[in-house]
């Protein structure tokens, strides 16, 4: 609890570190970008698209840098922003199916533009569903998203320190 | 003693052999030079490279930036109830050593005006750029550089890469004057500030300075 709050302390103080010079340092947890298929961008400017574009997620990624990362920093029960900085947000470009429940085309996140998911809003979500924790044998430094091929369509996967979640998004 | 001779030969033949096979095996294993800029063509980008959770970080992060500035923390704060106006995301190079002009951009070329995946600005709402339409929407942004004033493009070819440009699916095109001497930026720098009819994105980088004016006022 205690580190929770100094984390709370830290993020307030470099909200106003931000908001006093203009211009914008280098995030400590660089943001980044999956698509599916993966790397779609770069298959499209080689003119090498097998499939249509599925999704994108755009998120934060924070680094373990020495800490306890489940369990630790980010606490079991509680709600995690899967991410850093601006609410990690995940858009569909087609109706898809996670968990037995049709989601619609569009941007998701919990709440979109939003900042990470210390105002969490429970009757903003869309689905909530479980996935399987697996663990993994060589330890990822920094938070990663990734989509992958699936049974019923695509997976989207969530790796960081020795944790792998997989969400099946069906098509 | 031809025996022996012969005997020699081959042992020599079998080192030098031996010696080839190393030194070959030795070039295999040399660690391929991580370059970020020898990857950054068209042809050497690697699809492959992000299908492992286990990506690295980008050389270029990306980041996020709206108007109203740091919109984000203001709907958590509750400080804001109206829509965002206006959202850019970008990947941030950085200079590295190198001089902005012409170690890295030339007059006359293209400019993705990030790195990596194409720069995206989204308009949340219809708005003006030198009084032309700009409908709401997803767009990508590039444009051509010169030494006193850019041309933007607008673009319509979404989810690409940077690298290259379909020109045919420009939306519109904006000339902005450009600053040179201002005080130097290690890292490609894009915000939006407040200006009397909208706001600005502000292009920053090295110690050149770009600014595109947004209208809001319909």
């Amino acid at each position: 609890m205690k580190k929770l709050s100094t984390l709370v302390i830290a993020v307030s103080l470099s909200f106003a570190a931000a908001a006093q010079s203009s211009l914008p340092p280098v995030d400590q947890s660089p943001m980044d970008m999956s698509y599916y298929p993966a790397n779609y961008p770069v298959l499209k400017i080689q003119d090498k698209i097998m499939e249509p574009l599925v999704a994108r997620v755009i998120y934060s990624r924070p680094k373990k840098e020495g800490r306890t990362i489940f369990g630790g920093l980010v606490e079991y029960g509680k709600v995690w922003r899967l991410g850093a900085n601006e609410a990690t947000e995940i858009e569909f470009y087609r109706k898809v199916n996670i968990g037995g429940k049709k989601v619609s085309k569009g941007r998701y996140n919990k709440e979109t533009d939003t900042w990470g998911s210390f105002k969490y809003n429970a009757e903003k979500d869309i689905i909530r569903t479980n996935v399987l924790v697996e663990k993994l044998n060589d330890p990822v430094e920094s938070l990663a998203m990734t989509f992958e091929k699936g049974g019923g369509g695509i997976n989207l996967v969530i790796a960081w320190e020795n944790v792998k979640v997989t969400l099946p998004i069906n098509l | 003693m031809i025996c022996y001779m012969k005997m020699i030969r081959q042992l020599l033949l079998l080192l030098a052999g031996t010696v080839f096979l190393f030194s070959c095996k030795e070039k295999e294993q040399q660690p391929a030079v991580k370059n970020s800029l020898a990857k950054d063509s068209i042809q050497n980008v690697d699809a492959d490279s992000s299908s492992t959770p286990y990506v690295i970080v980008d050389v270029s992060p990306m980041d996020m930036s709206y108007y109203p500035v740091n919109y984000p923390k203001l709907k958590m704060a509750k400080q804001i109830s109206q829509p965002p106006v206006v959202r850019l995301i970008y990947s941030r190079p950085h200079l590295q050593g190198r001089e902005l002009f012409h170690d890295v951009l030339k007059y006359g070329e293209y400019w993705r005006m990030g790195a990596n995946e194409a720069t995206e600005i989204e308009f949340f709402r219809d708005v003006t750029i030198q009084n032309k339409k700009v409908k709401a929407g997803r767009y990508i942004l590039y444009c051509i550089l010169g030494p006193a004033s850019w041309k933007i493009a607008l673009n319509s070819n979404l989810d690409s890469w940077g690298l290259q440009q379909d020109s045919t699916k420009d939306i519109q095109h904006f000339d902005i004057p450009v600053t040179h001497g201002n005080p130097s930026l290690e890292y490609l720098t894009m915000i939006f500030a407040k200006t009397n009819t909208g706001a600005e994105l502000i292009i920053a980088w090295d110690d050149v300075v770009a600014k595109l004016p947004i209208d809001f006022s319909n």
